[in-house]
């Protein structure tokens, strides 16, 4: 037995443990939780890992005030996280309305259960996809990314903090139980590390200022995509913030033109950086004319099935989408260049994201590969890619 | 009252019209408070106002140079709580949170309130206590007297009020107090609220002119009879400056320090050579508390000891401490992709909990003639095409030993890892008490002979 260099750098690390890993390298300072399967680990590191730094990790007495003491903690200045599943999701959205209105950066981690209610706790499953991007009145963007490694997990969350810092808005990690729960050996020497984004504008006001120099608009912008320049609640500049629709200055107004053009600003500041936030791993063969697109868990398995299928002689390409949310459309269509029949694979009852980029497969020939209650298995795949159907048909 | 030296002399918007209506209790809530900001004489940039939703909710655009934070409805409480959290452990702590909040609001956020009165965060509340949803029509609310009529209690109120500065008092509220909105010492009982060091709540009950008087006949002067006669005392309830508030106590609970962490700063050198070609698929089950987990993590480690890759996943049942324990580990010499094991390449089974599991998830039926199946001697197992290798492991080690000893005689039959690393690894995790261990596995080792 000889040692062999190379791999001296590996701990055996779940996807819970490494989002904290990497929410801690992201500079999070404040936790707040309420305890849940499948999403309790990330709870448990935090604990763990904030306190004894000298920051703030403590338990909630529900969901609701979980994330409302995020979005409070993040108005003072604390880079903020929470971790759920589907049921503590679906008391939070209220909340993490009001953090889109008020522009308040911070992390939530919905860690996905079999439902629906109560569902499976112990169960996975990809079924909260549109739940959590559509969960806003009026349809808002929330950044969403869907890690499907231990590794991606880390990564993952250190760009959701950089990108909700960026763009003063909450960004979600859409992970599931078997992506939580699972632990597995990580390489931290190629683990990615990712820009820290630290949070801007805590400027202090010149000395001897007048009362009115304290009076800065909490939304300034002149263009829709700007955003606007965070300031803290309790610091020197006047702050005001509101979950009633307002104009820059942050004070109610009806309609007002105004504040019109603050509601278009939350969703045009993200969506007009689609490209940027644009995240996917393309494994690409040439000539291949069958797409295999999948995310999170599945995304593992849909690896298996086209390194199997491959071993078979067949020719396919493989694309995992990591950022599902804003729609990385540009990508997704250059993953589908000369591609005839297009597989979508994910473990949730009707194939919700193969709903909303449905739209770019224009007439080629669609199959969804979909369960409930297990994890898709590289069979289930494999019987769509050897599925010789026709191109153009429209598929199921 | 004001002084000559006062610098603040007012924190309202200059002439300021209300947006309340005439005779309204919350004019004199907004101005109270306003005068109790001025007897503290605070710098307005060090005040954050919290409001919820409700007419009282109006207020923030009101005081034009505090922070503000217009919320949602009822949970005013816990954004406060946030800030204030944030303030006391990561800032200077000097910022004032206080929190404006109608009846409704301090209902339908209850958990908010008892939750930062336990917690003692130094937030102060003020609540307008009208008896009614005002903004939406007059409903009525859980602060509405007995027979108090609205359009929602047409034939008066069933319900009995909430008293809830009796409710806070039990959460150990260190400022509790209900005063009437025509109460000419109100300024200064907010301004003691403020003052506190820790929660500290005023109810102050008011009159909603709109709803409240028509139906029910009442006036400014008969709250008084109102309150006594649902026993609703008036004045500070409670005044206690006993317990440390939140910030102070966590900053003494968790000063920073530097700690000894074992678990999670160590890497696993690689110490040995796998000789593995392909993913491989081991099952383990047992019984909860039988180190089943557990000896699927060494397993996974001594994979990683042996420059292999791994995955390790659990299973029990929701009760966590009674019936089976099941792991499924994954080892390959290449990247795992799919952490499921659809056709298992090994089967550790030592309790009838962890055979029943595995009969009743499917693992077993799965299994094919390419399976190992290392079972406890005593174990009456179902017709299976796999080969099964039957031995003693309760009796002969114990039943917590027993998953080892099947994972390490797997390694003695089959190529999983190298037997030498989960021996290290069981030393690196037992140490001294890894002695039972070794003489299992020497015994093991002989077995493994006869069985080859």
């Amino acid at each position: 037995m000889t040692p062999q260099s190379g791999h001296q750098h590996r701990k055996i690390r779940s996807g819970n443990q490494m989002i904290a890993e990497g929410a801690i390298r992201s500079g999070c300072n404040f936790f707040s939780g309420y305890p849940i399967t499948p999403a309790s680990g990330i709870f448990k590191s935090m604990i763990e890992g904030l306190p004894k730094r000298g920051d703030i990790a403590l338990s909630a007495p529900d969901e609701i005030s979980a994330l409302a003491y995020c979005v409070g903690a993040s108005a003072r200045g604390c880079k903020a996280m929470t971790a759920t599943s589907g049921p503590g999701f679906a008391l939070m959205i209220e909340t993490l309305q009001y953090a889109i209105i008020t522009e308040i950066p911070l992390v939530l981690v919905l860690v996905q259960r079999l439902g629906p209610s109560t569902g499976g706790a112990t169960q996975g499953g990809q079924g909260d996809v549109l739940l959590a991007e559509f969960c806003t009145s009026g349809g808002y963007t929330i950044p969403i990314f869907a890690p499907s490694t231990a590794a991606e997990c880390y990564e993952l969350t250190m760009l959701a903090f950089s990108w909700s810092e960026v763009l003063r808005t909450p960004v979600i990690i859409l992970s599931d139980k078997e992506v939580g729960m699972t632990s597995e050996s990580v390489d931290y020497m190629a683990l990615r590390d990712i820009e820290v984004v630290n949070r801007t504008g805590l400027q202090a006001l010149p000395s001897n200022y007048s009362a009115m120099e304290r009076h800065i608009p909490t939304y300034d912008f002149s263009k829709l995509e700007e955003v606007p320049k965070f300031f803290t609640v309790g610091g020197e500049y006047k702050v005001t913030m509101t979950g009633s629709a307002h104009d820059k200055n942050g004070i109610l107004q009806k309609n007002s033109p105004e504040t019109i053009e603050v509601l278009r600003h939350l969703q045009e500041k993200i969506v007009n950086r689609t490209f940027d936030m644009s995240v996917v791993k393309f494994d690409a063969q040439e000539n291949a004319e069958t797409l295999v697109i999948s995310y999170g868990i599945t995304a593992r398995t849909a690896r298996e099935a086209v390194r199997r299928a491959r071993l078979q002689g067949r020719k396919l390409s493989l694309l995992n989408v990591l950022s599902l949310f804003p729609l990385p459309e540009k990508k997704i269509a250059h993953a589908l260049n000369g591609v005839k029949r297009v597989i979508v694979a994910e473990e949730n009852l009707t194939g919700l994201y193969h709903g909303v980029i449905n739209h770019l497969f224009a007439n080629r020939t669609v199959i969804g590969v979909n369960t409930i209650g297990r994890m898709i298995t590289p069979d289930d795949i494999l019987r769509a890619i050897s599925q010789d159907s026709p191109a153009g048909d429209g598929g199921a | 009252m004001i002084m000559p030296e006062q610098k603040y002399r007012n924190y309202l918007i200059e002439d300021a019209i209300f947006p309340f209506c005439k005779g309204c209790g919350h004019s004199h809530v907004v101005t109270r408070l306003n005068d109790a900001l001025v007897e503290l004489q605070i710098d307005p940039s060090k005040v954050l106002l919290v409001s919820d939703i409700g007419c009282i909710g109006l207020v923030d655009n009101l005081f034009p140079d505090l922070h503000t934070m217009h919320t949602t409805h009822g949970r005013s409480t816990a954004f406060a709580t946030g800030v204030e959290i944030a303030d006391a452990i990561k800032n200077t702590s000097e910022l004032k949170t206080i929190v404006i909040i109608g009846d409704g609001g301090a209902m339908i956020g209850l958990l908010h309130l008892v939750n930062a009165a336990l917690m003692n965060v130094d937030i102060t509340v003020i609540l307008a206590n009208n008896f009614l949803f005002g903004m939406t029509g007059g409903q009525n609310s859980n602060f509405s007297p007995l027979e108090f009529i609205t359009p929602t209690t047409p034939r008066g109120n069933m319900i009995p009020p909430i008293d809830i500065c009796n409710i806070l008092d039990g959460c150990g509220a260190g400022f509790v107090a209900r005063t009437l909105a025509t109460d000419k010492n109100l300024p200064h009982v907010i301004a003691q609220a403020i003052a506190h060091p820790g929660f500290a709540l005023v109810e102050i009950v008011e009159l909603c002119t709109e709803y409240a008087v028509k139906p029910n006949e009442i006036t400014g002067k008969s709250l008084e009879e109102i309150l006594a006669r649902h026993q609703l005392s008036l004045g500070i309830l409670r005044q206690s400056s006993v317990r440390k508030e939140f910030g102070v106590l966590y900053k003494e609970k968790y000063e920073p320090r530097v700690e000894n962490d074992n678990t999670s700063s160590e890497y696993i050198d690689q110490l040995f050579s796998g000789s593995l070609q392909k993913q491989m698929g081991i099952v383990i089950a047992g019984t909860a508390g039988e180190r089943v987990q557990s000896t699927a993590y060494l397993l996974a480690r001594a994979a990683v000891m042996s420059g292999l890759e791994c995955t390790q996943k659990n299973d029990n049942p929701v009760t966590q401490g009674s019936g089976f324990s099941l792991s499924e580990v994954c080892i390959s010499p290449t990247e795992i992709y799919y952490t499921a094991i659809d056709e298992p390449d090994i089967i550790v089974v030592t309790s009838t909990d962890g055979l029943e599991e595995l009969l009743s998830n499917g693992t077993f039926s799965r299994a094919s003639e390419k399976t190992l199946i290392l079972a406890d001697a005593e174990l009456s197992l179902h017709e299976t095409n796999a080969r099964v290798v039957r031995y003693n492991f309760r009796k002969k080690m114990s039943p917590s030993r027993a998953s080892m000893a099947g994972v390490f005689l797997a390694s003695l039959l089959v190529d999983i890892v190298p037997p030498e690393a989960l021996q290290a690894a069981i030393k690196e995790r037992f140490g001294k008490g890894s002695a039972a261990y070794e003489k299992d596995f020497s015994q093991l080792r002989e077995a493994a002979d006869s069985l080859v």
